[in-house]
Order: structure tokens, then C-alpha cells, then sequence
């Protein structure tokens, strides 16, 4: 009973800052899910295309990012990047997050791609149309739709290993939370706070995601 | 109008053609039959290369094609297709199925598609249904947007690969009599089917494919009442 009152006093003390820190969380998350997203699909196409180059460098980029450790992934970029050009933890940490991301996006992309029936490429070139306005106007857009499932729930991953880059000094969410816990000695209390804030952003997400497949399905199932 | 001269096709070390000669006049409606495996779908399939003839020749109005030079989208896009599964692009409307390749390919404007699009639409029945999207559509409905899809593109020649057989029974007729029209109309036609009633009915020839050649060739009366190979017979005897 003690401790449940504890994690309300904590919670109400804290709020002002969490909140601070669930938008940078929440804009970490954004930033490498656009570039994730683009590098998705970059990658899914050079995987598809017919060029042994474009698809050894797809495949070494996939399979050296799905085969290491998303930390060690986020250290070698910050430390890396950072020698190279002068850039903020923040900006390390959503490229670390986005170029990670980008793996298991292309992966998602290539799958649904290569999922949509032969029979959409063969009407388009009988048509008439050339590669790339048949993947382009038919078998992407369709493909796009398939994805949104798999890459929303490639979004709520996102979303919580965006609290590994606290380790490179991002004031996110989980950072706060281990600076509060430090503060006040109540660890156990605090860390239930910022699960909570977690789960209620990926409820919320969940829920957004829900309402659009079933838009999308009432309009053109 | 589109003619072969000794096409070879093979898929691996399966030739399945060996030799096809064939020449379609315009306004001409050629009917080709055959039991599966026969090479008939891929025959048809040669002529607008959605497969890559091995050796031969493939002449369109006049003009032979070189699969490795040519434009092979432009010349797609003057032979159009139907195809057993219909193919209609889920995602788009019915009208917006017939506009796509207009707008795409022919850069039409897009009021000027639309416009065509809905008599095409009209023509094969379906105008009132040019706002829904194909999934809402029976088979024959399906089928017949694919065909004012093909039209849209104002092809010199129609292939239609099985175009009826994967319909409900009940649905062929409907399909089956767009394509009387057309043939009726002048549209130079090259039609692979098992709707022998069809064949009798509407193709000025009837050719028999066997085993990757081309077998018999005649008017359908002769085909069906005489015909003079002793697989065609056997053949007539079994779809009968």
C-alpha cells in the first residue's frame, strides 16, 4: 500500500519532466522511423533488382545490422559519426536508431513486394507500362498497404529501444528516469513510472494503428 | 496484322514450342485450342512478351520485332491482353482501372480518359459500376472491366488467355458475348479458350496445338465437322 503511494507521489513530482522527455522520446522515435522508412525501401529495392551489385550491398547491410547488438550498433555510430562530423547526441541516436531500422523495414518491404501477385506485373506490362511505373502505381501501393501491420509494430520496437540511446547521453525518457531514481534512491517506484509512460504510448500507437487498418480495410476491402 | 515465323520457346530443357507458324489477319478471329500443356497460353504470351521467344520471329503490322532493341513497352502496349485471373489492380477503382494505362503509358489527359473509360465501361455493361472497386465484383464483371481495360489502350490485336475459365458457369456467357461483339465489331482477336461453342460460333479459324505444334488450322465448320488429324479428332470427341 506504502510503495503504490509512492509511486503516485513520485509520479506527480515527476510528471513535468517526463513529459519534457516523452517528447524527445517520441521525437527520436519519428526521426528514425522516417529514416528507417526511406532506407526501407531503398534497400527492399536494391534487394529486388536484378543487379548482383545492388543486392550484395543490400544483403551486407542487412545482415551485419540484423547480426549485432542494437547498442553496439548505437556506440559505433556515435563514436564514429562524431569524429567524423560535429553532430548531438540526439542526431547520432536517431540515425543509430534509423539506419537499425531501416534492416527489418526493407525486410518488411521486400516481403510484401514480392508478395503481391505476379499476375498485377503482368497486367501492367501488357498494358504497356514500363518497371518502374508498374512498381510505382501498381504493385507498391499495394505493397505499402500490406506493410502497415508489420511496420507498425516495427514502429512500437522503435519506440522502446529509442531508451537505449540514454547511454550516449539523450535526455529521453528512460534518461530521466534513471536520473529520478538516482535522486530520490527509489528505484523500484520510479522505473514502474516510466514503464508506465511506455506502455501508454505504445497503447496509444497501437490504437492509432488499429483505427487506420480498419479504415483502410472498410474502403477498399 | 501479327504474325510468328518459326518460334521456339523453351523453359529449361522443355521446349514448348517447336516451330510455330502463324499469321492473323486484320479483323481476323483465331481461335487456338488444344489440351494443357499443348503450348497454347504460352504462345499467346510470346506475342506480347510477357515470355521471350528463343528463336524465330515476331512481326507487329509489318514490322519485326527485336525484343533486345525495341521498346518492348510500346509494343505492349499496342497488343492487349486478358488474362485468365483478370488481373484488375485491387487498389483502383473500376474506372481508374481503365484510365491507369491511358493516363500512364499514352500521357491522355485525364478528363479525356475518364470520358473514354466511361463509354468503354458502358459498352461492356458495367457503367453504373465505375466507382466501385473490383472486389465487389462477380467474376464476369471482373472480367469484363479487364476487357474495356485492354480496350482503353485502342490495341491493333486482343489476346485473351482462358479468359472464361475461371468463371462460375453461369457468368461464361456474359464474357463470352463482349467478345462476340468485338469480333463483331472488327477487333482482330487471337483467343484461347475451351469454349468450344465460341470457336464454332465467332472464330473465323480454328488452330490445334499439340505437343508445342501447330496440327490443323481451318474454318471452324471444317474443324469441328471435318477435321483431318487424328488428334483433333480425339480431341473434338473429349471437349464434346
Amino acid at each position: 500500500m506504502e510503495r503504490i503511494q509512492t509511486i503516485f507521489a513520485i509520479f506527480l513530482d515527476t510528471w513535468p519532466g517526463f513529459l519534457e522527455a516523452v517528447v524527445i522520446t517520441l521525437e527520436l522515435t519519428a526521426v528514425s522511423v522516417v529514416l528507417g522508412t526511406l532506407l526501407g525501401l531503398i534497400f527492399a529495392l536494391m534487394k529486388i533488382s536484378k543487379s548482383k551489385i545492388f543486392q550484395g550491398i543490400a544483403n551486407f547491410y542487412i545482415t551485419v545490422i540484423r547480426g549485432t547488438p542494437l547498442i553496439v550498433q548505437i556506440m559505433f555510430l556515435y563514436f564514429g559519426i562524431t569524429e567524423i562530423v560535429v553532430l548531438d547526441a540526439f542526431w547520432a541516436g536517431s540515425i543509430a536508431l534509423g539506419v537499425h531500422n531501416g534492416a527489418y523495414i526493407a525486410e518488411i518491404f521486400r516481403g510484401a513486394i514480392q508478395g503481391i501477385d505476379y499476375g498485377q506485373t503482368e497486367a501492367s506490362r501488357a498494358l504497356g507500362m514500363t518497371n518502374s511505373q508498374t512498381m510505382r502505381r501498381i504493385v507498391f501501393p499495394q505493397a505499402l498497404r500490406r506493410s502497415i501491420p508489420p511496420l507498425g509494430n516495427q514502429f512500437i520496437i522503435t519506440l522502446k529501444d529509442s531508451s537505449l540511446v540514454y547511454l550516449i547521453g539523450v535526455s529521453e525518457l528512460f534518461a530521466i528516469a534513471t536520473r529520478e531514481a538516482a535522486a530520490s534512491f527509489k528505484q523500484f517506484e520510479t522505473y514502474i513510472v516510466v514503464g508506465a509512460y511506455y506502455l501508454a504510448l505504445v497503447l496509444i500507437f497501437s490504437y492509432l494503428l488499429k483505427w487506420y487498418e480498419n479504415r483502410l480495410d472498410v474502403d477498399k476491402a | 496484322m501479327i504474325t510468328g515465323e518459326d518460334i521456339h520457346k523453351s523453359f529449361g530443357d522443355l521446349e514448348v514450342l517447336k516451330g510455330i507458324d502463324l499469321h492473323v489477319e486484320p479483323q481476323e478471329v483465331v481461335v487456338l485450342v488444344g489440351v494443357s500443356g499443348s503450348g497454347k497460353s504460352t504462345l499467346l504470351r510470346c506475342f506480347n512478351f510477357l515470355e521471350m521467344i528463343n528463336s524465330g520471329k515476331i512481326i507487329i503490322d509489318g514490322k519485326e520485332i527485336n525484343p533486345k532493341k525495341d521498346n518492348l513497352s510500346e509494343i505492349r502496349a499496342e497488343v492487349g491482353m486478358v488474362f485468365q485471373h483478370f488481373n484488375l489492380f485491387p487498389h483502383k477503382t473500376v474506372l481508374e482501372n481503365v484510365m491507369e494505362a491511358p493516363v500512364v503509358v499514352k500521357k491522355e489527359k485525364k478528363e479525356i480518359a475518364q470520358k473514354k473509360g466511361l463509354e468503354l465501361l458502358d459498352k461492356v455493361g458495367l457503367g453504373d459500376k465505375a466507382d466501385v472497386y473490383p472486389s465487389k465484383l462477380s467474376g464476369g464483371q471482373k472480367q469484363r472491366v479487364a476487357i474495356a481495360r485492354a480496350l482503353a489502350m485502342e490495341p491493333k490485336v486482343l489476346l485473351f488467355d482462358e479468359p472464361t475459365s475461371a468463371l462460375d458457369p453461369e457468368l461464361v456467357g456474359e464474357v463470352l458475348q463482349v467478345m462476340k461483339q468485338l469480333a463483331e465489331e472488327g477487333m482482330t482477336m487471337v483467343v484461347v479458350t475451351h469454349e468450344m461453342s465460341f470457336a464454332r460460333e465467332v472464330a473465323d479459324r480454328v488452330i490445334m496445338l499439340d505437343k508445342g505444334r501447330i496440327i490443323e488450322s481451318a474454318d471452324p465448320v471444317t474443324f469441328f465437322e471435318n477435321p483431318s488429324h487424328e488428334r483433333t479428332k480425339q480431341f473434338i470427341q473429349m471437349v464434346k
